[in-house]
């Protein structure tokens, strides 16, 4: 004798996980088809009358922002973990770049590649030392980190701090860059590393360092090895700021500790997904243009766009502390949690008539 | 029958304060173990030393007879020892779904190829998902394998966390105060859950706990403390008729 | 020329020590890492300037400007503190970084970026002790923070607001229990801030002459000093200071002024690295 109670709750929740899977699906291309659209729009900025080369320059400068951005929001976003140095791997990244291309000639690609790299191994040693501190002292010891670089760069011979390096044209695949072209190569590594943070986002990977961050003990009791973790996002996040780093520097054609050693692009990076969000896809793109932007919005008046930035801040830290992105999101985000809590009710409701048809 | 975790001589103190005084416990593999005690006898402190959160000044603590004293918390799930948290500790913002599957982390392989999302990390991750639809379906809460779980009811959370602590395949699971807060139909439906997870999955279990009904109602073997020392030990039959137990709860001698 | 390395550092230490001060009364009273303390500082130099080119006398000066950072760091508190009082540390201290943004524009937008001289000096006259040369100047400073040192050792230890303070920094929640009016004590602590803030500022402006950017290597080395107290204990706080305006005026002297600023930051990182708690720092439980 069949046992139509048991039968229908297993046609429920076979029905139950295809509408599922389903609404999953369209939330997913949702998120992508926003960022696709991004990248698109991105693309075909040069292509619209009236755009001048400086303007590529700029929005290379912008992409420099962003990505660095991206590089802390592993750390911060993701892992929960505080970091008011990152511009010394910005460091890191353009005096790399700039010795390698300079002494060696290699192709910018590889050198903006191999200073990502060294930046991540500075972020593993930092990692090393400090990481056993806790919160607000874990930042101390990370603008200290940043300070040390800036010293360093001004004060060691080899680094040619005070004159500057100033680099020939850039040259990527034999190919002499231009303003423009440059800047889709900067697109390139954007959408890299854009591609990167959404894989490593959705894997176990972001998944154990968000459990970190949001209850520790927990996520230890389920095995994720608070050091190993924490240390692979220090790692991580230093190497995409590293290669954001290396941009800059190509960017401009001109590396210099002045420039390097100036604490402010750590407080600048940390603002930027502060402001924008430090655990979401879109969180850095929009907080890294803001920063990136402000000074520029304001060129005459740049007492007014101090005022202006701190006000700003405060504003975000009382009216939106997770950052603008997390804001305007929140809707969104509750009315896909309203669909996938009805897709149950739904086929709850449809299914016993639908075993009894089948009769 | 062997004793699957068991501690010895286990001693805490924090300042002044002594938690654990010469502490010993067994728990035998296959069984349903009770730690109970009044309020300040030490069973929490001894929880966490047993789920290695908690270090200890003397004693050590055998899985099977070998000695894990060096083992870290994150350790545990790897030797077969999951444990669940006191008020629950779920990752409130993830999905009921993320927070199965980061019970499994232990399964998930490594780390580099999962952050590249190869296509090896892409299908042990689907085989991931499957499983924890199975865990899922069995602890009845299928239906909300997708939703945040800050947006799910108290009852419904406790099953979340028993079933993120068997996503790991555990051989044991440590309980701690798996029915505080519940009330009596709750209460009841965890007790047939703790019943199904010990008798059918043949995973041993030690719970903390106050509610005296389940423990006498579930529990194989029951271990008393009292002011961070062993005070007693027995079936359920025995411990709820031993006149220092009922001193140590009830304050005076009670007539019998 | 070492002992006059020595004594002037412990000048500049003792003024680093008052920013130092206020930093971890701040952080111990409401976990605020307040970026903001060395405008305070700076605001007050400027008030400070334009009293003084106004023909009001140096007590003068000192007396309003004092009284002028108080409300300022009042000011703040009510504004943008409170707010979001219950915030996580990371808000709390963003927040100070927007006053800072903001005070370093308003300054710039009132008095100008580029920097001025601090209207007012001291008799020049070197006095003779202990076989070097100190100048009235490093004598006053050293007065000064003595003096601030000895008044804030007499409001925590015997005044009413003063224990109450100490029993918000040790258990805010109690304290409230207790019927001790942690908001108004929250104030207070602000209104210190900006007291100490003054003082620094006024006392620190000669030396590093006024602009909108004067305080921002002394607010690093003030918490850098901090942080050698366990960014809790003031005591250590002082002592850190002390030694950071030793050593780099040691290292300025003998291998070169490039060399002052690294000092600190060198300090901080090998502190940090060796001994998380700070020198004097409270030892934590031992829970993993």
């Amino acid at each position: 004798m069949v046992n139509k109670t048991s039968m229908s709750r297993k046609s429920v929740e076979v029905t139950n996980h295809a509408a599922m899977t389903k609404l999953k699906r369209r939330f997913s291309s949702q998120n992508a088809g926003l960022i696709l659209l991004m990248f698109f729009i991105l693309l075909a900025l040069p292509f619209i009358p009236g755009f001048k080369p400086w303007m590529a320059n700029q929005l290379s400068l912008v992409l420099v922002y962003v990505i660095a951005a991206q590089g802390i929001s592993i750390l911060t976003g993701y892992t929960g973990l505080v970091s008011v140095g990152h511009g010394g791997f910005l460091a890191i990244g353009a005096y790399t770049s700039a010795l390698l291309v300079k002494y060696t000639g290699v192709d910018i690609a590889i050198a903006i590649v191999a200073s990502a790299c060294m930046a991540g191994a500075f972020g593993f040693m930092l990692g090393l030392v400090f990481l056993r501190l806790s919160g607000p002292f874990l930042a101390i010891g990370t603008l200290g980190f940043a300070f040390f670089i800036g010293t360093l760069i001004n004060n060691v011979p080899f680094f040619e701090g005070r004159e500057g390096i100033s680099l020939p044209v850039n040259k990527f695949m034999g190919v002499v860059l231009s303003d423009v072209s440059f800047y889709f190569l900067g697109l390139g590594f954007f959408a890299l590393v854009t591609l990167f943070i959404f894989s490593f986002v959705r894997s176990s990977v972001g998944r154990s360092l968000m459990a970190l961050r949001d209850a520790e003990k927990a996520a230890q009791s389920c095995g994720v090895n608070r050091f190993f973790y924490r240390m692979l996002a220090f790692t991580v996040s230093a190497t995409i700021t590293g290669a954001a780093g290396a941009l800059s520097g190509f960017s401009v054609r001109y590396v210099s500790a002045e420039v390097y050693s100036d604490i402010w692009y750590s407080v600048d990076i940390l603002v930027a997904v502060i402001v924008g969000g430090s655990a979401m896809m879109m969180g850095p793109i929009v907080g890294g243009t803001f920063v990136a932007l402000l000074p520029f919005l304001l060129e005459t008046l740049a007492d007014l766009s101090f005022i202006l930035k701190g006000l700003i801040l405060i504003a975000v830290l009382i009216f939106a502390p997770a950052g603008i992105c997390e804001l305007i999101a929140r809707p969104f985000q509750r009315w896909r949690q309203l669909q996938i809590e009805s897709v149950g009710k739904e086929t709850l409701v449809n299914a016993p008539s639908a075993v009894m048809h089948q009769h | 029958m062997a004793n699957i975790l068991h501690c010895a001589n286990i001693s805490v103190k924090f300042g002044g304060v002594i938690a654990n005084d010469n502490v010993s416990l067994r728990i035998e593999e296959g069984k349903v173990i009770g730690l109970i005690g009044p309020n300040g006898a030490g069973k929490t402190t001894l929880f966490n030393v047993l789920s290695k959160f908690q270090q200890y000044d003397t004693g050590h603590v055998y899985m099977h007879g070998k000695l894990i004293d060096s083992k870290g918390p994150s350790d545990m799930i790897g030797l077969g020892i999951a444990r669940t948290f006191q008020n629950i500790n779920l990752f409130s913002e993830l999905t009921t779904l993320d927070n199965i599957l980061l019970g499994a982390h232990r399964l998930t392989g490594n780390p580099i190829a999962n952050m590249y999302s190869f296509k090896s990390a892409r299908k042990r991750e689907r085989k991931l998902v499957e499983r924890a639809g199975e865990i899922a379906s069995m602890l009845g809460i299928s239906d909300e394998l997708d939703v945040v779980v800050k947006h799910l009811p108290y009852g419904i959370q406790k099953r979340v966390e028993i079933a993120r602590a068997l996503a790991g395949d555990p051989k044991i699971i440590l309980l701690d105060e798996p029915v505080a807060g519940c009330n009596d139909e709750e209460t009841a439906e965890l007790r047939e859950v703790i019943r199904k997870v010990n008798r059918d999955l043949s995973i041993t279990i030690l719970m903390v706990e106050h509610d005296m009904s389940l423990v006498m109602s579930v529990c194989d073997y029951i271990f008393v403390l009292n002011f961070g020392s062993n005070l007693a030990e027995g079936t359920p039959a025995q411990i709820r008729t031993n006149p220092e137990v009922i001193k140590a709860y009830l304050g005076q001698e009670v007539e019998p | 020329m070492l002992g006059q390395l020595i004594t002037s550092g412990v000048s500049t230490g003792a003024l680093y020590a008052l920013t130092a001060i206020a930093v971890v009364v701040v952080f111990r009273n409401t976990r605020t890492i307040n970026l903001a303390q060395g405008d305070f500082s700076m605001i007050a130099a400027f008030i400070a300037v334009m009293l003084l080119k106004s023909g009001f006398s140096y007590s003068q000066a000192l007396a309003c400007t004092v009284a002028f950072t108080i409300l300022l760091g009042i000011l703040v508190e009510r504004l943008v503190m409170r707010p979001i009082a219950d915030a996580d540390w990371l808000t709390l201290f963003t927040a100070t970084l927007g006053v800072y943004y903001i005070m370093h524009g308003i300054a710039g937008w009132l008095w100008g970026r580029d920097t001025k001289a601090f209207p007012y000096t001291f008799d020049p006259t070197p006095v003779h002790t202990f076989g070097t040369v100190i100048s009235v100047g490093h004598l006053l400073n050293i007065g000064w923070a003595a003096a601030i040192g000895a008044v804030l050792f007499v409001f925590f230890k015997f005044t009413k607001q003063g224990v109450a303070m100490r029993a918000v920094t040790d258990d805010p929640e109690t304290a409230r229990l207790m019927g001790i009016p942690v908001r108004f004590i929250v104030l207070l602590t602000w209104g210190m801030a900006g007291f100490l803030g003054a003082f620094a500022g006024i006392l620190l402006a000669p030396i590093l002459y006024v602009s909108p950017q004067m305080m921002d290597e002394v607010l690093v080395k003030g918490y850098v000093a901090a942080v050698f107290g366990g960014l809790y204990s003031i005591p250590g706080a002082i002592i850190g200071a002390l030694m950071i305006g030793v050593a780099e005026n040691l290292a300025g002297g003998y291998l070169g002024s490039h060399y002052k600023t690294a000092t600190a930051f060198v300090m901080i990182v090998v502190l940090l690295a060796l001994r998380p708690q700070g020198l004097f720092g409270i030892q934590k439980r031992r829970e993993i």
